[in-house]
Parts: C-alpha cells; structure tokens; sequence
C-alpha cells in the first residue's frame, strides 16, 4: 500500500497537471469564439518536444531543471490527494519550504543561459514569489493556528467532520484572500508576469528546447496541481462532500470516490481561474507587488487577528 | 511676426509679394489654395528657410530629391508647413504648406545641411546621402541608415542599371545542386 | 487528418507528433506577415490544427518565411534558422521567395531563397490568404508522412555549398560554420 502510493501519487499529478493544461487552451479558445486544440494537445507537444535534439549550456542549466522538477515531485508526495497521502511527517512547514525550490532550480538553469532575457524573467519571478509569499504565510498561520496542527491530514479530517473551512465564520477571510492571491502562484493573469511571450520572449524558457523545454512544461503543470491542491485540501475539504462519504469510508471504493469528488473541485476552482484569465491584461511587476501587499494582506491579517481572538 | 498672418487665401499672396521683394533670382506660383511653390538658385535656400520659419511655416516635412540626368543636376526639394499658431490648431481649411525647390550641380554633388534651422531633418539628409551620394556639410552622422552593403553606384540615380547589378550578384551565385555537381 | 488513428501513433510517435505540433518561429518580416494573425485569431484558427506561434527560435520547429527577403533580413534569417533544434521545416510564402516576385530588380532584395536555407515548400500568391497557409500546412503533412520534408538533413549534408553560397553573397560572415567537421578546406 505505501509503495503503491509513492508512485500512484506523482502519476495521478501529472496527468491531471496535463489535462488542466490542455482544458486551459480549450476553454480559452472556445471564450475566444473558436473551435481550439484538441484536450490531448500538450502530450502532442510533450511528444515532439523529447523528439528534437536540443542544444545544452552546460551542467548547471541540466542540473537546476531536474532540481526544479524533483522539487515538484517532493511537494506532490506531501500533498493528500483525495485520501492518499504518501509522506504525513512535517506537514504543511515542510510544503512551504520546499515549494520554494522550484523557482530556485529555474534560477539557477536560466542563469547558466545568460540571455538577458532569462535574468529579467528569473528576477520578476522571484519578485512575484516574494508578492504572495506575505499574505501566503499569514493564511497559513490562521489555518493552523485554528486548527491547533500543522499536519494536512488532520486538518482534512476535522473539515470532515465539522464542515469547510470556507464555511467557517473565522477562516472566511483567509480563504477569500487565498483565492485573491490564486493567480499569482498559479502563473496566470493577470500575473503572468515571468512567463510573457510577448515582453521578454518567455522569460527563463528563452533558451529552452527540445527535452527543456518538456521538462519545464511538466513541471509547470505539476505547480499549478500544487496550488490548487492545496487551496482545496485546506478551505473546501478535500475528498470530503458532506459527509456522504462517511459509511464507505475505508473501503477501495471510498478511496476512489474520493480522489474523483477531490478532482472535481480542482477542475471547478481551475475553471473559475480560467474564466478570470481570459478577461485580464498582464499586471507590471511593480502593480503586481502593490496590489499583493495591500488587500490580501491586509485581509489574511485580519483573518489571523481573529483567529487568535477567537480562542 | 507671427500676427501678420491673415486667415484665408489673402495670406499667400501676402506672402508671395513679401518673398518676391525680399529675395531676387526667385520664381514663385501658387497652384491651389494653400499651397506655394517656390523655386530658387542654391545660395539663398538656407535664408528663405529661416523666413519662412519665422513667419510660421515652422513645421519641417521633408527633404527629397530628384535626379535630372538630362540636365545634369540634382533637384533638392523641401517641404514646411505651418499647422499650428501659438498653442492653437489651425482648421484645415488654413493649413497650408510651402515647397521650396533647388537645383545643384551632380559632378559636385554636395550642399549644406538645414540642421541648424530645423532638427529632424538629419534621418532624411541621412538617406539622401546614402542612396544618391549627396554630401551634406556639417552634418553630424552620414553613415549608412538602410543599406546593408557599399554599391559603387548610389542605387536611386538613374545612371544605376538594376537588372545588371541583380544579374551580377544575386544572378551568378549557383543553386546547390549545380554547385554539388560542379564538385563532381 | 489522421491525428485520431491510435496505431500510426504507436508505430512512430515523433514523427506523427511533429505534424500536430507545430510552433512557428513569430519571425515577422516581409508583406506576408499581415496575413499571420488573422490565421492565428479567431475567424481562421490556426490552433486546432496545433499550430501556435512562440518567441524564441530555440522552441520552434517551423520557419515561415512570409514575402520578400531583403540582404539585411538574411543574415538574421540564417542566424534564426541556425538556432532552431532539428527537426525543423521550413516554408516560404509568396512569389519572392521563389524567383524574386514583384523585387526582381531590385538592388536590396535577393530573388531565389533556396541558394541560402533550405526550404521544403512555398506556398504561392501574394500574399496566399489563410485558406491557402491551410491547404500548405497539409501539404506539408504529407510530405512528412512520406520522409519527403528533410530540409534539415539536407542543410547538415551540404553544409559546405550553403556557406559558400553565403560567403559569396556577403563576403566576410560574421559567425563561425555550424558544422566544422564537414567543412574540408
């Protein structure tokens, strides 16, 4: 059962990372009024992208992509999907740190390509990490702070029990400005701000080709099923639907039923995430760190505020 | 001297009086409303320019060129116009504009640049040294604005026989294929 | 278009995944380059045939080259297609590319593309409209099926002629030979 979940886990991630990408283009074409790439677009792409033959900078630019893909794989195993959840120990400490290696790797293997390009891409990268990473810590200390754990697992279960978080009279407010600062780790507008095609010719994937350019797009999909995911396992439940679940709870088919009710709130919140992409203009770096630093966090310290009054 | 400038058809031929007795060796018609014609020899281009500006016309078009092979000279033609009085828009039906023609010898094809009266018209003195080989004295940078490449002929005269200038260069480069089976 | 038959995908996948992904190199030089957004926008999608543009060469592996190629656009042409990773194809679009066009006189513009890159199609008009890029584009899927469109492989064989042949346009070239092996002096 534990080895099964180790490499369960990680494949279930990655196909649902390459199925919301190939929804994105769909959807977006069709908001667009036209007809749009088939779903299983991205694997066409992945496919041609092993196929080519491209040229490397050196070992550091192949070093600091498979950093930033492992770094990715490690958060997912720490990650409950639905009820499986490989590594428990540490909880949601751990998640923050090591979901920061990913744009660390990108870092280091756009610096080995020194296209000015890269460095400017890199650097409003990190900036937008450091815009959300504020109001991130704030929301994260309300959670645990109301729940009295720091383990994913628990908090689930106690969701399961007494209901949502979003529900919840002191944790609405971290939950709004959660879903506030949502662009901004996904890496979709309006702060699609280190990825500009048309700015700074696609930022760190400048020099990327070939069997890069996949492994970026693999990783880039693992990181938005990061975000989502844990928007859903700490304010709508989890595998939880009101508790339907709870006389076939432990059994192989309470499992699947819920990894699928826990994969169709991800495809509801990224859907809703998609309609707000389509609509907005890519924010400045410096829009960006204004709006970030103002609402969400003065919303997530409230929140926090009255968690702490609340006990 | 901006307030001499009355609205309507009777400011051209204001205009046109004050020139003719101001400048001699000057032939000036008026073929529409609004529009002037002047044609001059080349020493009192710059001075007429400086006129003009001050009586308004201070917005510089252009600086093009014309080759009269058949004469032998080069025909330098500039265009100002005057659309705007004292931070008010004229209407349109009072903008109005001047062109000022010269001709210079095409042996000795040089002249003096208008930088000094009118800035912008460094990029197109630029190109008309670049593509007939005129040289304008004083100007700061005559490199090269478009071509890519020195031509031993100024491309825009008219003595510059395109199709043999394509058929030896562009023409005599072979395709791969004859240059493998030449190989061989 | 047969990107639904699971056995062709089975037998050779990269070479049925080159057809249905091709991102184009956003090269825009030329008159031709008016006709590209609206292939790629909604009235003619370009997008469900896989066809969508990027940034950078180095994630391309189509090369539209769309009307007349002036001496100075070359150099950067030569310089883009030698970034991208092969496989890659090559499509011209208009008439000047294939025999000079409208420019065949002119003293700025060269007059048959071929001599310098290797091209796998052209595409005639001037400019070809949408539906014709379309009609290109499947054209160029046959070739593919057949092994017809190796344009790369045909740059890296007769590397030796395409430098000369630049050489002999240019004079001195700025960048080094791609292929040094291959060049015998």
């Amino acid at each position: 059962m534990q080895i099964s979940e180790f490499i369960l886990s990680p494949l279930l991630a990655l196909i649902i990372g390459i199925f919301f990408l190939g929804l994105a283009r769909k959807i977006m074409a069709r908001i667009h009024w036209r007809y749009g790439p088939p779903i299983t677009q991205p694997v066409i792409d992945i496919i041609r992208m092993f196929s080519q033959k491209a040229i490397s900078h050196g070992s550091i630019f192949n070093f600091g992509l498979i950093f930033s893909l492992t770094g990715s794989i490690v958060v997912i195993l720490f990650l409950p999907i639905g009820k499986m959840c490989p590594l428990s120990s540490g909880g949601l400490l751990v998640i923050l740190y090591l979901m920061l290696l990913a744009p660390l790797g990108i870092a280091l293997s756009s610096g080995e390509a020194a296209n000015p390009n890269s460095s400017i891409g890199v650097s409003r990268k990190f900036l937008l990490a450091l815009g959300y990473e504020v109001p991130f810590l704030l929301i994260l200390l309300a959670v645990m702070a109301h729940y009295h754990t720091i383990s994913l697992i628990e908090i689930v279960r106690i969701q399961a029990n007494t209901g949502w978080s979003f529900g919840s009279l002191p944790l609405v407010l971290s939950g709004i400005a959660y879903f506030l600062i949502l662009p901004a780790i996904l890496g979709m507008r309006p702060f699609e701000i280190s990825g500009a095609a048309q700015e700074i010719s696609s930022g760190p994937k400048v020099e990327f080709g070939g069997k890069f350019l996949a492994f970026s797009t693999i990783q880039h999909a693992l990181h938005e099923f990061i975000g989502i995911s844990l928007f859903v396992n700490l304010f709508l439940g989890g595998w939880d639907l009101f508790g339907i679940l709870e006389p076939i709870s432990n059994t192989i088919w309470g499992i699947i039923l819920g990894i699928i009710i826990f994969l169709i709130k991800m495809v509801i919140i990224f859907i809703i995430e998609l309609f707000i992409n389509a609509v907005f203009p890519r924010f400045r770096i410096e829009q960006a760190m204004k709006y970030l630093w103002k609402w969400p966090t003065l919303l997530s310290f409230i929140g926090l505020l009255i968690v702490v009054l609340f006990n | 001297m901006a307030s001499i400038i009355h609205k309507g058809n009777s400011k051209m031929t204001d205009l046109k009086q004050m020139l003719l007795s101001g400048f001699d060796d000057i032939n000036i018609n008026i073929p529409e409303d609004n529009r002037m014609v002047v044609s001059t020899k080349k020493e009192s281009v710059l001075s007429i320019l400086i006129y003009l500006k001050k009586f308004g016309y201070n917005h510089f078009a252009l600086v093009s060129c014309n080759d009269w092979i058949d004469d032998n000279e080069f025909e330098l033609i500039y265009i100002v116009s005057a659309y705007q009085k004292n931070d008010e828009q004229y209407q349109d039906i009072e903008k109005s504009s001047i062109i000022v023609k010269t001709r210079i010898s095409r042996e000795k094809a040089k002249f003096i640049t208008i930088i000094d009266i009118f800035e912008n018209a460094e990029p197109y003195e630029r190109e008309i040294h670049e593509m007939f080989g005129i040289n304008f004295e004083g100007h700061p940078r005559l490199t090269p604005l478009m071509l890519e490449r020195n031509y031993k002929i100024p491309p825009f005269r008219k003595d510059f026989d395109t199709n043999k200038y394509v058929e030896n260069t562009f023409g005599k480069i072979p395709s791969i294929k004859e240059r493998k089976e030449g190989n061989k | 278009m047969d990107r639904n038959k699971i056995s062709k995908w089975l037998k050779n996948p990269g070479k049925m995944a080159h057809k249905y992904s091709f991102h184009v190199v956003y090269f825009c030089t030329g008159c031709g380059i008016i006709e590209i957004p609206p292939s790629i926008t909604a009235r003619w999608d370009a997008e469900r045939f896989g066809i969508i543009p990027v940034a950078t060469p180095r994630q391309a592996n189509l090369f539209l080259i769309t009307g007349y190629v002036s001496t100075k656009t070359l150099k950067a042409i030569i310089r883009t297609y030698e970034q991208m990773p092969d496989p890659k194809y090559t499509v011209a679009l208009g008439s000047c590319p294939i025999n000079g066009g409208m420019y065949y006189d002119s003293y700025n513009t060269i007059t048959s593309l071929d001599k310098y890159i290797p091209v796998d199609g052209y595409i005639a008009g001037c400019m070809p409209r949408p539906e014709a890029i379309f009609i290109g584009v499947t054209h160029l899927w046959k070739l593919i099926d057949m092994d017809k469109a190796d344009g790369y492989k045909r740059y890296r064989e007769d590397y030796v002629h395409y430098r000369a042949n630049q050489e002999q346009l240019f004079g001195e070239l700025e960048w080094p030979p791609l292929f040094i092996k291959e060049i015998v002096k």
